[in-house]
This record gives C-alpha cells, sequence and structure tokens, in this order.
C-alpha cells in the first residue's frame, strides 16, 4: 500500500478518501459498541411439531415458551439485542434460521429444542455443538478454514461460482467449532447445576440448523418430550423460568469471557 | 335280483367308485403339496431355512437398551457372499429391519423397507429405505442418532468396504432425517456409540 502510494499522489489521494468513507462506514454500525446480536432459535414451529409427548404436547410449543423466556431475561439484564427466528407458531427452514443469524451479524445463536427416545428412560439436559463428520479429504479443507480467519464471505472470490458459495455457506459453523464447544460447555454446567440432574454432557451431532450459522452455535435439548414425568416438567411454568434462567447464566458467563465474536 | 334293480345299482355303484377314486386322487395329491413345502421354502425364501446350503457367516446387527444410548450388538446369521459387499449389505439391513430376536429395542420405524443398496468403489453405500423411515419416526436428536448410527455401523461394522453411507427415502435426498440431524452428506460411523464389552 505504501510502495503504491508513493507511485502517484492522485493515486493515493483517491486511496485515502476510500479509506475514510470505509471507516464511517465501519465507524456507523459499530457505534452502540456494546450492544450484541444474540439469536434466539426456537425449534420446530408450524405443521413442523417436532417429537411428540405421550399426553399430547409438542416439542415446537415447550421450546417457543422457553425461548420467549430466554428473550425477556436477557433484555432485561444484558444490553444486548435478541433477534428471534420465530416468535409465534409458524414454520421456519432449517437454512433461514441460520441465514437469521448470519444477516444479523449474530455473535451466538442458541437453538432450543426438547429431546425425543425410542427408550422411554431417556431423560435428562443435553447440549450440542455441530459434529464436523468429514472424510479425510474434507478434513483438511476444513482445518484451512479453522485456521483462516472466521469471515467466510470475504474470502469468497468474486468470480467464484454459486455452487462455491453455497459449499462454504454450508460448513460455515465449521469455523467457530472451538468456541461453540465453550458455550456448550458453560451452558451445560449452568442447566446441570440448575436442576440438579444427572450430567449428561455436551455432545456433537450433525444438526442441520448449526451447519450454516457463521458464529458460536449451539442446540440445548432441555429434557425428552418422549418421557413422561420430562413431558409433565416441560409444561410447567416455573420448570420453563428455570431452564431459561440457566440458559441465561450460560450465556452471560460465556459472553464475559469472549466479548469479542 | 330284477333287471330293474341291477340297472339302477350299476350306475349308482360306478359313481361311487369313480367318486372314492377322485377322493384318494385328490387328498394324496393334497398331502403331497404339503410335503412339497418344507422342501421348496428354501429356494422361495432366502437364508431362513436350515436345509439352505449356500454359506453363512455372522454378523453384529445394532439395536438399543431400554437403560442406556449405547447401541447393543446382537449377533445374526446371513448369507455369505465376499464377491458382493452390497448383497452382504441388503442381508444385514434386511436383518436390522426385522428387529430384535432378542427383546431389545428398534431404532427403525417397523413399517420401513429397503427399496436399494449400493456401494460405490470409494466406499460410499447408498441405502435407499421406503417413506417410512423418514415420515415415520418419531423425531428428536435423540431417536434420530439412534436410527443414523444403528443404520450406518451395522453396515460399516459388518462390511469393511463401507467407509461411509448415503442415506436416501424413497429414492430421494432428505434435508433431515426428522427435523434434526443432516442425511443430506455422506455420514462416516462412529464405533463409539456402540456398547463395549
Amino acid at each position: 500500500m505504501a510502495v503504491w502510494a508513493c507511485r502517484s499522489r492522485r493515486k493515493s489521494g483517491t486511496a485515502c478518501a476510500v479509506l475514510l468513507i470505509a471507516a464511517i462506514l465501519a465507524a456507523v454500525p459499530s457505534a452502540p459498541a456494546a450492544l450484541r446480536n444474540i439469536v434466539i432459535d426456537p425449534g420446530h414451529g408450524g405443521l413442523d411439531v417436532g417429537a411428540k409427548g405421550k399426553f399430547g404436547s409438542h416439542e415446537k410449543d415447550v421450546t417457543l415458551a422457553v425461548s420467549l423466556k430466554l428473550k425477556t431475561l436477557i433484555e432485561k439484564t444484558m444490553s444486548c439485542r435478541v433477534i428471534m427466528t420465530r416468535d409465534k407458531d409458524f414454520d421456519v427452514s432449517l437454512e433461514n434460521r441460520a441465514a437469521v443469524a448470519n444477516n444479523n451479524n449474530a455473535q451466538l445463536f442458541i437453538s432450543i429444542h426438547a429431546n425425543g427416545s425410542v427408550r422411554n428412560k431417556a431423560h435428562g439436559a443435553e447440549t450440542f455443538f455441530m459434529n464436523v463428520n468429514a472424510s479425510d479429504e474434507e478434513t483438511r479443507k476444513l482445518a484451512y478454514l479453522e485456521n483462516t480467519s472466521g469471515e467466510l464471505d470475504k474470502r469468497i472470490p468474486d468470480e467464484a461460482q454459486d455452487e462455491v458459495k453455497m459449499i462454504l455457506w454450508d460448513m460455515a459453523q465449521t469455523a467457530y467449532v472451538r468456541q461453540s464447544q465453550r458455550l456448550a460447555e458453560m451452558i451445560q454446567e449452568e442447566i446441570n447445576a440448575a436442576l440438579k440432574i444427572e450430567n449428561r454432557g455436551i455432545k456433537q451431532a450433525g444438526f442441520k440448523v448449526l451447519q450454516g450459522v457463521a458464529c458460536p452455535a449451539v442446540l440445548v435439548e432441555i429434557a425428552f418430550i418422549s418421557n413422561a414425568e420430562e413431558e409433565r416438567k416441560l409444561n410447567d411454568e416455573y420448570f420453563q423460568n428455570h431452564v431459561a434462567e440457566a440458559l441465561h447464566r450460560g450465556l452471560v458467563r460465556y459472553l464475559k469471557l469472549f466479548p469479542q465474536k | 335280483m330284477p333287471k330293474s334293480t341291477r340297472a339302477v345299482l350299476i350306475p349308482i355303484l360306478a359313481v361311487a367308485v369313480v367318486g372314492l377314486a377322485v377322493f384318494f386322487f385328490l387328498s394324496d395329491n393334497r398331502e403331497s403339496i404339503k410335503k412339497a413345502r418344507p422342501g421348496a421354502g428354501p429356494t422361495a425364501e432366502e437364508g431362513t431355512s436350515p436345509a439352505d446350503s449356500r454359506p453363512k457367516r455372522t454378523v453384529n446387527l445394532l439395536f438399543l437398551r431400554d437403560e442406556s444410548d449405547a447401541l447393543i450388538p446382537e449377533a445374526r446369521e446371513i448369507v455369505a457372499d465376499p464377491s458382493s459387499p452390497a448383497f452382504e449389505a441388503r442381508e444385514i439391513l434386511g436383518e436390522l429391519l426385522k428387529g430384535s430376536q432378542s427383546g431389545l429395542l428398534s431404532t427403525v420405524p417397523p413399517e420401513t423397507k429397503l427399496i436399494q443398496v449400493y456401494i460405490t468403489k470409494d466406499g460410499t453405500a447408498y441405502v435407499d429405505f421406503s417413506r417410512e423411515f423418514a415420515d415415520r419416526h418419531p423425531s428428536g436428536s435423540n431417536a434420530e442418532i439412534a436410527t443414523i448410527y444403528a443404520v450406518v455401523d451395522s453396515l460399516a461394522y459388518n462390511l469393511k468396504s463401507v467407509k461411509k453411507v448415503c442415506l436416501l427415502v424413497d429414492g430421494e435426498e432428505r434435508e433431515t432425517l426428522a427435523g434434526h440431524i443432516a442425511i443430506n452428506h455422506p455420514i462416516l460411523p462412529d464405533f463409539s456409540m456402540i456398547a463395549a464389552d
């Protein structure tokens, strides 16, 4: 840049103007510096009811109830903007849920679900982060992505084909897997402490909704709707508040540790 | 005996003799059909009769116990064909779909049918299940993970040539199995899902 600026005064003048405009543009969105965007994703919705309980509860309803409680807690206590992928009972595609996070420049993405199992005895809370289920060749490509900067968009050349963009979009979460793991650990610790339940620990799985999210992202299974006892709890206002508070504490701890994205 | 009586008796006797002959013929035939059945069985129904002389091998199919998330192996005999991993893959999945013989829980909806299995040279098994595999699935992360790895690991654990598995539903790729876990990419086996002895 300096070498190039020395060659032509006129060019360097233009460059300075461009830099100045860029600086102003960059400054505008970051003016409310403390404001961070958290995306809450209540699982399922609309025709997609998710897992079903024996007494007729639907996963989509309990996920929305807990999500709305978490939103209220965050807005009350943190200088964060909360964006919901849905705030009512309607369908949202899994890709659009990731897009809500990316288009709003989210710092955190938390997807809330209720678990279902063919085992009647299955119970407890689990926090997941994305499993990079990749072959050796793919792992090498992913390692490259992970070691370079997290801003995927800037690394897609203009001339890149749509297909390449789609692949990068599809793998966006791979750049944040380590941070997502830390977030998952903190949330799970808070849930275990709050509910005094068996520690099912943090897990990795190939959740479609997490794949395209370009920020630390986790999916919390708050309890098993397929377990009669836990289905009753999931519909209980006190339990819902208790879980929302634990999730909130986990988010606060994480954001203190990693103030930046 | 008057002539008129004889004229009546002869046709009656004749009918009786023919009738008895037909009865014995039919009953004998019926019995022979019954006898023929067990012998015809093995050729009609693959691999179920002890009379089947084709070579066998023991495989481990994966099911669940109510107590834990770990997949539990159940030994089963299938017809062996070392020259055709796809044939053995079909045998393995056919047995998996039949469910456990020792009271373990099946992870696959009972209505599911296997449509086809192909294995490519790079070791990707393409498994095509009927739509019930996804549409009758109870949904839920835990249930979906169990189903996916019961299928993927049952294949990869028993067939060296299978390195990863692509799950298709009625010939088509689905985004997820039942709303949670992605199945639009080939899935690598994860043997840590299987219970340690």
